[in-house]
């Protein structure tokens, strides 16, 4: 299995895939994943703490914020080296999007607090942004005095129930602001519903919250460029995390087939499930294909090529995993079916990060509307 | 022969800009898109002739057999603007198989013989490999050639041999043994004039009712054994060595860029970008597109760096064959009554073959091995399943 082909003249990208793999031999993804569902958490700290010692959780955050400062093709291969060994913490959430919105928010003692917290793990900033539909939605903003109050309700926030801090996007007179807002705060309410990937989603609603002045991290349109800018940076990760999960599963299922006996016969000397191993294989080399075309087509700059293909990486590889998982789950029999058979956690994961950020159809319109527009 | 550089040294950049101005200035526009994927030698002999003129006929030769010299990088750029441009496909089985397999293999006397014919256009070739029961299994052909005294005498018949009947000369696999374990052993390549007694040539009418395949038989026919390449029932391997990094072709996006092409003018005109439906179609099929693209490139990069493929290019084959035909479907649906016309459908920016194209993207997913033989390949080579 290929995976992500990559430019890696130093060894640098191996090294930290590699981490990836030893880190997941001490710290199995499957058990994590069912340790936390059974305990109805949404984050397990010890993983994540274990995760911020790793040096993961602030790779792209710039070195003036404490970060490691690397670029997209390091947070892509440690992205789809966790798809793989099946590490379910919401890296994307809590260490892309929020890095990703503290990147972009204007310097000041609130975000060097934010971020160093969210490197050394002690920090949980969660994004609060989405309305019912998944779009952008800002509650609503009232300054007065020294303070913000806060009134209104935000959907799909990760790990609501672990966050030290909310990131939340709202609107003051017609100006967008992007301002942190304490998870302890009086009139803040975590609504939480389990999520397929055995974790929690929940729905914050802030009713008369006040925080001080302060805690506004910025303003105008610079909250939109960073806004956007995570989500696409975000949609890229999801889909690195979503090629590795399509390379483990066709690897899991090939090697499965390999083993089971039926007829006198491994399975997998059948031609028709050979056929099938082949499309699976296939649809996951295209995955690998189209991440590897947004990382580079990104680090050539911004603009329609680079947001294109992320929009197509991200359908590509959605499609691929899930799609991939589901077949996987049927040449595992039976088994394929039980809670016991690993296979089927990373089939859930797979539907829920696919479901992130917007599923492949609505991102391929989307691809097709901004092009023929450009045309 | 025309001067002939060093265009290795050259950017991929420069190269594919010095070759579509002159492509440019030198194709006859008549002959650009053509219509018909196979045109005979006459139809397309002026553009052969100026290519042979200025050098640039075969791209991968070495320059000292007069070819370019193209490494296999700067072929790709010579093959993506050769598709872009709307080149004809010229008979070229001289040029790509041929001439390949006699440079690597061939005599000093086959190669004075026969290279210069072939880029002359005195020579056409054709292939003659896949017979009545040997298709996807081609290592059980039967055609024999038997020993007798200086000769060969050459007995059978091969099918969906490509432009055979405007072929003068045809690069045949024969049985020259039937003993050893292994059928792939006793197999050998022969050199076969096709004016000589003995061969008859019977077009096959096609899907599209243009005559692109032919049968060939052979009865008796007396071929000297100076005509035959590399050691006599060594064939098989010198027929497989020879498919080197042209396999990445079989699974260009040529085609299917130029049928969505079509689709989008039809599209436009018949107002289908209005139906939502539609959309969603033609947005799933845009990006399998785009992502081929990804994918051939991944492969490109391989070659570009001097590395070889592996047996895992064939997966761009199957992709691009079968997306090919899903574009040229929607083009049906999109016809809606229209469907029923042989004829090209009129639009305002000019006509679309939805019909020729439909029928035409049958084919690639049978040849150069069918896509289900493709997918044994994978299945063996890449993933490594049992037998």
């Amino acid at each position: 299995m290929t995976g992500l082909i990559l430019d890696d003249e130093d060894g640098g990208l191996a090294l930290l895939h590699d981490s990836v793999a030893g880190f997941a031999a001490r710290h199995p993804g499957p058990a994590a994943f069912r340790k936390r569902r059974a305990a109805g958490a949404d984050l397990d700290r010890d993983t994540w703490a274990k995760m911020a010692e790793a040096g993961w959780l602030g790779l792209m955050l710039p070195e003036e914020l404490g970060g490691a400062g690397l670029g997209l093709p390091e947070q892509a291969v440690l992205s789809e080296a966790l798809g793989r060994a099946l590490v379910t913490e919401p890296l994307a959430q809590l260490s892309v999007f929020a890095g990703m919105l503290l990147a972009g928010a204007n310097a000041g003692t609130e975000r060097a607090r934010l971020a160093e917290g969210l490197i050394a793990g002690s920090v949980i900033a969660a994004p609060a942004w989405q309305g019912r539909k998944g779009a952008p939605a800002p509650v609503e903003a009232r300054v007065s005095g020294d303070g913000i109050t806060l009134s209104g309700r935000v959907e799909f926030v990760s790990a609501a129930q672990s966050a030290t801090d909310f990131l939340v996007l709202a609107r003051s007179g017609g100006e967008d602001i992007l301002l942190s807002v304490p998870a302890d705060a009086a009139g803040v309410t975590v609504d939480a519903h389990p999520t397929l990937d055995g974790t929690m989603l929940a729905a914050v609603s802030f009713d008369g919250t006040r925080v001080a002045a302060d805690r506004q991290l910025a303003g105008g349109n610079s909250v939109g460029t960073a806004l956007d800018r995570a989500i696409a940076v975000t949609r890229l990760m999801l889909a690195a995390e979503m090629a590795g999960i399509a390379t483990r599963a066709i690897e899991e299922t090939a090697a499965y087939t390999i083993e089971r006996v039926q007829f006198g016969k491994r399975i997998a000397s059948f031609q028709v499930v050979q056929h099938r191993l082949v499309d699976m294989w296939a649809d996951a080399e295209f995955a690998n294909a189209a991440v590897v075309h947004a990382v580079e087509t990104c680090a050539e700059g911004q603009g329609l090529p680079a947001d294109l293909a992320v929009l197509a990486a991200k359908a590509r590889a959605g499609d691929a995993a899930v799609s991939i998982t589901r077949r996987a789950i049927h040449l595992h029999g039976a088994m394929g079916f039980t809670d016991d058979c690993d296979i089927g956690l990373f089939m859930k994961r797979a539907v829920a990060l696919n479901a992130t950020l917007g599923q492949p159809e609505e991102l391929r319109l989307q691809f097709v509307a901004r092009e023929r527009v450009a045309a | 022969m025309a001067e002939q550089q060093d265009w290795n040294a050259l950017s991929d950049a420069d190269f594919r800009a010095i070759f579509r101005s002159w492509v440019e200035e030198n194709l006859p526009p008549e002959l650009r898109f053509m219509r018909k994927q196979r045109p005979v030698f006459e139809e397309v002999a002026e553009w052969y002739h100026r290519l042979a003129e200025k050098g640039w006929l075969s791209p991968v030769w070495p320059q000292e057999y007069g070819g370019m010299g193209l490494d296999a990088g700067k072929h790709i750029v010579y093959v993506e603007e050769w598709a872009r441009l709307g080149c004809p496909r010229i008979p070229d089985h001289g040029i790509g198989l041929t001439g390949p397999l006699l440079i690597r293999y061939g005599t000093d006397a086959q190669n004075d013989f026969f290279l210069p014919k072939i880029l002359s256009g005195e020579h056409v070739w054709c292939q003659g490999y896949s017979e009545p029961n040997a298709g996807s299994d081609l290592a059980s052909l039967k055609t024999a050639a038997v020993r007798d005294g200086d000769d060969f005498i050459v007995n059978g018949q091969k099918i969906w041999t490509t432009l055979a009947h405007c072929a003068n000369w045809i690069l045949l696999l024969a049985r020259t043994s039937s003993d050893g374990p292994k059928r792939q052993n006793g197999i050998t390549v022969l050199l076969v004039d096709m004016t000589d007694p003995g061969v008859t040539v019977r077009p096959i009418p096609n899907l599209r009712q243009e005559t692109d395949f032919c049968e060939v038989f052979f009865d008796n026919v007396r071929v000297p054994a100076a005509n035959v390449v590399g050691e006599v029932d060594q064939g098989w391997a010198l027929a497989k060595a020879v498919l080197g990094h042209e396999r990445i072709f079989l699974g260009a996006p040529s085609r299917p860029e130029y049928a969505i092409k079509r689709l989008e003018r039809l599209a436009k005109d018949r107002g289908a970008f209005d139906d939502p439906g539609f959309v969603a179609r033609y947005a799933k099929l845009r990006l399998d597109l785009y992502d081929l693209g990804s994918a051939f490139e991944r492969f490109a990069r391989v070659l570009r760096a001097g590395g070889d493929l592996g047996p895992d290019v064939s997966v761009l084959k199957i992709f691009c064959s079968e997306l090919y035909q899903r574009i040229t479907e929607e083009m049906l649906t999109v016809a809606g009554e229209e469907a029923r016309f042989w004829d090209d459908l009129q639009t305002a920016e000019g006509e679309v073959d939805a019909m020729n194209l439909y029928l035409d993207s049958r084919a690639p997913a049978i040849f150069g091995g069918s896509n289900e033989i493709q997918r044994g390949v994978l299945a063996k080579g890449v993933l490594g399943l049992p037998s």
